[in-house]
């Protein structure tokens, strides 16, 4: 007659202390199975018999020295009694292999932590700050002899972060241009000088808007590829490589970025102005005003400092992404995450300082009144 | 069929049902070429098979085609009974859930430490305590001789220990069937061969079947109980049989090739050494 076995594990107890476990002992019992024995209040001892065991694998037997060592960690003495011949392999290598547990590395508290982080900070910045002076040493280098420069390679950047954001960057700019006049104008029309929304949105696209945007686009476009192809190049060794081979990774590779992204960006940021300005114009032709009074009224208040300010400021953006792009890149740990986190914290560090260095400027040609 | 800690799986004829059963397998591109053709073999519960052959032959393509990573152009694989590709979706991952895999470069995951790593199965297909969980993964990471790296994350480790901690990974659902792929590449003799040592080991202990793609033959010759021999030219098994059998006994042309290569290499550039 065929012996009725369980599927899957069944604890019983007979008498107080005295457990025993039958079915299938695998890491597919179910969850609570063993609370019955966990939540016992009583503390004498435990025997546990084994006998009814059909199958148990190397997971089993590690469930059963867990059971052990927490019921014990509760001061009750725990034993096992009766398993099978068959699984006495399976038990003996189990505890054989097991040792103690290893003691968990300590986390940093909370204070370690801010204090880690602020260590943290000054020591990108300190590299970052590393890095410039290599890259302007570089610059100082080939700047009398320009054709000591990497042009095809500076080229190719230029094409593919300038170039092809093109459109992009337009969009984007045309678009906030659009939002910005038309946002201003419902408000000034109450008062009847909605013609000035023209002054509004060129002046701030000119100064401000328009070189910020810019430099935001290069940085998620091409700071964050810069960061990404340096960290990818630096974790599979190729920076190692071009190190041994007398070659500086500054001057070689992130020159040609730098000076590609420096004196490109300017141009993207005067197209950016325009595409803005004609988001701007389109409100003011709906609004009932001709084509040509959006420019009459423009440069009317417009000032060629103005446009200068924004212009060197889109110099130093460009300037400033590619750097930043570049050095966290060349920076990137070790590790699979490497090149997300280089990405990453390039970004961060892009915007945070062009937000900072766009403040610094304002105060700046404030106070030279320019 | 002793130290069996599961219950064999019996089917009706009431012998064991093999971990692997691969017929008539055939794999062509649409509309091009052929890669293998008529592949049968089967893999039987506690033994270690090869599947062997030059670079090219189609080894890889037929291992991720047993993980199920890709669909037969026709034929069947059958793991412990039951044809792969019987479902889609939640049924397809009820039978990858069957076998465990290592794969060459370990594809530990780099941001879980090691015991994370081997608990992740545990704890997405089994519904034990979190203390439990570790109990079992700490003893596969010591099964592997990983005691003590538990918290360590897999780019601080060298080669043979992600190698060995992948090992620890697929173990941890205690499949009966276990993939590796290249186990011994990449790595030197010394750790090779305690690594080829722990893969006997785990096969007689747990009675595991291990299928493994490799042509490394200190690696072939110390582990496989049998193999297969793939050829790129006749896309597909070209001999079949114990790694001795191969390399001394088979008829066939291409196993002589595969085996005393090192030899007839040797030969050759000593004789040119001798010219010169």
């Amino acid at each position: 007659m065929a012996v009725q076995v369980p599927k899957t594990l069944v604890v019983t107890s007979s008498e107080a202390g005295r457990y025993s476990l039958s079915g299938v002992l695998t890491a597919q019992v179910p969850g609570q199975v063993f609370d019955p024995l966990l939540k016992l209040k009583s503390r004498q001892p435990i025997a546990i018999d084994l006998s009814g065991l059909s199958a148990m694998d190397l997971n089993g037997a590690a469930l059963l020295i867990w059971l052990q060592s927490t019921l014990e960690k509760s001061g009750r003495s725990v034993t096992f009694a009766a398993l099978p011949e068959s699984f006495e392999p399976i038990w003996e290598l189990a505890k054989k292999t097991l040792g103690p547990p290893t003691p968990k590395p300590a986390e940093l508290g909370f204070f370690e932590g801010v204090g880690q982080s602020v260590i943290d900070f000054f020591q990108d910045l300190g590299a970052l700050i590393v890095f410039l002076g290599e890259i302007l040493a570089a610059l100082a280098g080939v700047i009398f002899k320009p054709w000591k420069i990497r042009w095809s390679m500076t080229m190719l950047t230029v094409e593919r972060a300038v170039v092809n954001a093109l459109a992009v960057t337009a969009l984007v700019s045309f678009l906030v241009g659009l939002i910005l006049a038309f946002q201003s104008a419902m408000f000034m029309k109450l008062f009847g000088v909605d013609i000035f929304v023209a002054d509004l949105v060129g002046l701030s696209l000119i100064r401000e808007l328009g070189t910020l945007l810019t430099a935001i686009v290069l940085t998620g476009r091409s700071g964050s590829a810069f960061s990404a192809e340096l960290g990818s190049m630096k974790i599979n060794q190729e920076i190692d490589a071009f190190l041994t081979m007398g070659l500086s990774p500054a001057a070689d590779l992130a020159l040609p970025r730098v000076l590609a992204l420096t004196l490109a960006t300017p141009l993207l940021t005067i197209l950016a102005d325009f595409a803005g300005l004609i988001g701007g114009n389109i409100v003011m032709i709906t609004l009932g005003h001709p084509v040509v009074a959006f420019w009459i009224e423009l440069s009317s208040h417009l000032d060629t400092s103005d446009v200068a300010t924004g212009l060197f400021k889109s110099f130093i953006f460009g300037f400033v992404v590619a750097v930043v792009g570049c050095q966290r890149g060349l920076a990137a740990g070790g590790g699979p995450g490497a090149v997300g986190e280089a990405t990453t914290k390039g970004v961060v560090t892009n915007i945070v300082l062009l937000a900072f260095l766009d403040s610094l400027f304002a105060v700046l040609f404030y106070v030279l009144n320019w | 069929m002793f130290l069996i800690g599961k219950q064999p799986v019996i089917n009706r004829s009431g012998r064991e049902t093999p971990p692997l059963r691969v017929s008539s397998l055939r794999v062509a591109y649409p509309g091009g070429p052929t890669l293998l053709e008529d592949v049968s073999f089967i893999v039987e519960a506690g033994e270690i098979m090869g599947i062997l052959g030059p670079s090219g032959c189609g080894k890889s393509t037929l291992l991720r085609h047993l993980v199920g990573l890709e669909t037969a152009t026709s034929g069947t694989i059958e793991l412990f009974g039951e044809n792969l590709w019987s479902g889609q979706g939640a049924e397809l991952n009820h039978h990858r859930r069957k076998f465990g895999i290592m794969y060459q470069g370990g594809a530990l995951f780099g941001n879980l430490s090691l015991i994370e790593n081997v608990a992740l199965p545990l704890k997405e297909f089994t519904k034990l305590k979190p203390g439990a969980i570790e109990t079992a993964a700490r003893l596969k990471l010591a099964l592997v001789g990983l005691s003590g790296f538990e918290y360590s994350m897999p780019d601080s480790l060298s080669g043979g220990m992600r190698k060995r901690a992948a090992i620890a990974r697929a173990l941890a659902l205690e499949p009966g069937l276990l993939f590796l792929d290249e186990p011994s590449a990449g790595l030197d003799p010394v750790t090779s061969a305690g690594l080829d040592q722990l893969i006997v080991t785990l096969a007689r202990n747990l009675s595991l079947a291990f299928v493994m793609v490799t042509h490394e033959l200190n690696s072939i010759m110390a582990t496989l109980d049998r193999a297969i021999l793939l050829d790129k030219e006749k896309r597909g098994i070209v001999a079949e049989g114990t790694p001795d059998y191969l390399a001394h006994q088979s008829p066939a042309q291409e196993a002589a090739a595969f085996f005393r290569r090192g030899s007839r290499g040797g030969i050759l550039a000593t004789q040119k050494l001798d010219t010169n």
